[in-house]
């Protein structure tokens, strides 16, 4: 489903503060699979979590989506990509400060025109799917960390993505609560979601939930 | 003050030399894109060139939008300047005045409609995801900028050049009985062919784009109509029409079209027919274009630009009629 081919990131080329990132993986994600991307801090699993994402081109190689190139995409058809296909959750949540839940995971939806009023439906659905239900109208700097996340995870899947990529979905959040959160996680896979989780929380790879492991470290794809 | 014809020289002169300036910076980027595009391999200096287009395709833009009004503000401060020279009636005197002014209209001519040809096909470039005509483009930059860079060069020595105690002539020397050349022949075309001949082109170009509009058909034939029919309204403009509209049988000018005194004719018939035109070759060029990502958005576009076609060249057949019912003379 996605093929990266010796895809390499380098922040700053040419100056002093050069530095690369991520170095030629090569790295094929099957489609309705969990693929744990595993390594200490700074080994590039968020880099290439945003390079799977569109988040961020590459320097070099190629990127492919059901065989199509995404590497050097037009931005408009990027956007567009990222919308209808990709899921984002993130290590710090990333939700707007001073909407209510509800309307941060609405948000993604918004420039689809799709109506409101099936948005907000959805949106409701969702909320309730992840428990937050009762906390629909509440601002979000009033969610707990576990609630916080389950918002961002309701946020991602507003667009209905077929590929969920999360950061270190479980990073400020205690055993109990980390747990809630893989167990939603496990529940999209079973919806036949692909799943791409960047981690480095032992809990992630206890649970019967990562298919694949790809050990990452200083920018490179361990052996 | 900005309508002077000193102001309006300078302000040519600034917009073309932008413009070369402009698309001489892509034309080298052309050159250097066209010998290293390997889309097959992912490296650095690929994924650059890639990521550079989009710069450069967006100053070819600006470049390009730049230039398309040229052609208009030339004509028009050519004919602002007739006054200063003697001999000079109209725009014919003035370009007439040196060696250069005809040269510059020739090729910003030709300029304009392969800036809107490039224009068009950038418009579907962008619209398919895989870009299927980056190369295509960037091929037609290489004729482009070299035109460009013709252009400002011709610009600067025709007002560079420009002494007011030259003698020139009027447009009789190019257009009249006396005159020779094919400007001439085309003066001497008798009415009897050139009448029919212009309405025929022009019924067979809105038909072939109401074909394109209706049934989806006839797009690349629309196309050829519509760059064939400007040649044989340009032909028609100087046998017949403009002498109907002056009144006066011996009177081919068509230049002289676009002063006062003759209604601002020039200015209702040239940008319909330029506009017709120029959309008509774009409607042609998207109708054309079998790329597999863009076998949506082509047809649309070609819609689009057929519509405006139809619709600035009906007008101007509409234009022509009226001029022509209006008209006193018997020829």
């Amino acid at each position: 489903m996605i093929e990266l081919v010796g895809v390499g990131k380098t922040f700053n080329p040419g100056r002093d503060n050069e530095f690369h990132a991520v170095r030629e993986v090569s790295l094929s994600i099957e489609a309705g699979r969990v693929t744990a991307l595993r390594g200490p801090s700074g080994s590039g699993k968020t880099t290439l979590l945003g390079l799977i994402g569109g988040l961020t081109r590459p320097s070099v190689g190629r990127l492919r989506l059901h065989g199509r190139d995404i590497s050097a995409l037009p931005e408009r058809f990027l956007t567009a990509l990222r919308r209808d296909t990709f899921g984002f959750v993130f290590q710090q949540f990333q939700l707007i400060r001073d909407l209510s839940v509800l309307d941060n995971v609405m948000l993604p939806a918004v420039p689809t025109g799709r109506p409101h009023a099936d948005i907000r439906a959805r949106a409701l659905r969702l909320l309730d799917e992840v428990g937050l239900g009762r906390r629909a109208a509440a601002r979000v700097q009033w969610l707990s960390g576990g609630e916080a996340q389950r918002a961002a995870i309701a946020r991602a899947l507003i667009n209905d993505p077929p590929v969920i990529l999360a950061d270190e979905p479980t990073a400020h959040l205690d055993s109990a609560l980390s747990r809630q959160i893989l167990e939603i996680l496990a529940e999209l896979r079973r919806c036949g979601r692909t799943l791409v989780i960047a981690s480095h929380d032992p809990l992630v790879f206890e649970m019967d939930l990562v298919e694949r492991v790809v050990d990452l470290r200083d920018g490179r794809v361990l052996a | 003050m900005i309508f002077q014809p000193a102001a309006l020289a300078l302000a040519l002169l600034l917009a073309s030399s932008l413009n070369a300036l402009g698309l001489a910076v892509a034309g080298l980027f052309a050159l250097r894109m066209l010998r290293h595009w390997h889309p097959d391999i992912g490296s650095e200096a690929q994924i650059a060139l890639e990521r550079r287009t989009h710069l450069v395709s967006t100053l070819v833009v600006l470049s390009l939008l730049l230039s398309l009004p040229m052609l208009a503000l030339f004509t028009h401060t050519a004919d602002a300047m007739a006054p200063f020279f003697a001999g000079a009636m109209c725009a014919v005197g003035s370009l007439k005045a040196n060696a250069w002014g005809l040269p510059a209209l020739a090729v910003m001519l030709v300029g304009f409609f392969l800036a809107a040809a490039w224009l068009v096909l950038h418009r579907l470039d962008t619209r398919g995801w895989d870009q299927p005509l980056l190369l295509a483009k960037y091929r037609l930059l290489l004729l482009l900028a070299p035109l460009a860079l013709a252009q400002a060069a011709l610009l600067w020595l025709y007002f560079g050049g420009l002494k007011a105690e030259v003698i020139t002539s009027c447009c009789g020397s190019l257009f009249g009985p006396a005159a020779t050349g094919t400007l001439a022949e085309l003066s001497a075309l008798p009415e009897a062919i050139a009448r029919p001949l212009f309405f025929l082109t022009l019924a067979l170009t809105l038909a072939a784009g109401a074909t394109l509009l209706v049934r989806g058909r006839l797009g690349r034939a629309f196309g050829v109509l519509a760059g064939l029919n400007f040649v044989v309204a340009l032909a028609a403009i100087v046998a017949f029409i403009a002498p109907h509209i002056y009144e006066q049988p011996h009177h081919h000018c068509p230049f002289c079209l676009l002063q006062a005194e003759h209604g601002y004719a020039g200015w209702l018939l040239y940008p319909l027919l330029f506009l017709g035109t120029a959309a008509g070759l774009g409607a042609g060029l998207a109708a054309g274009v079998r790329a597999q990502s863009l076998h949506n958005e082509a047809p649309r576009l070609a819609a689009a630009l057929a519509r405006i076609a139809v619709a600035a060249l009906a007008s101007f057949g509409a234009a022509v009629s009226f001029y022509l019912w209006r008209s006193n003379l018997v020829m």
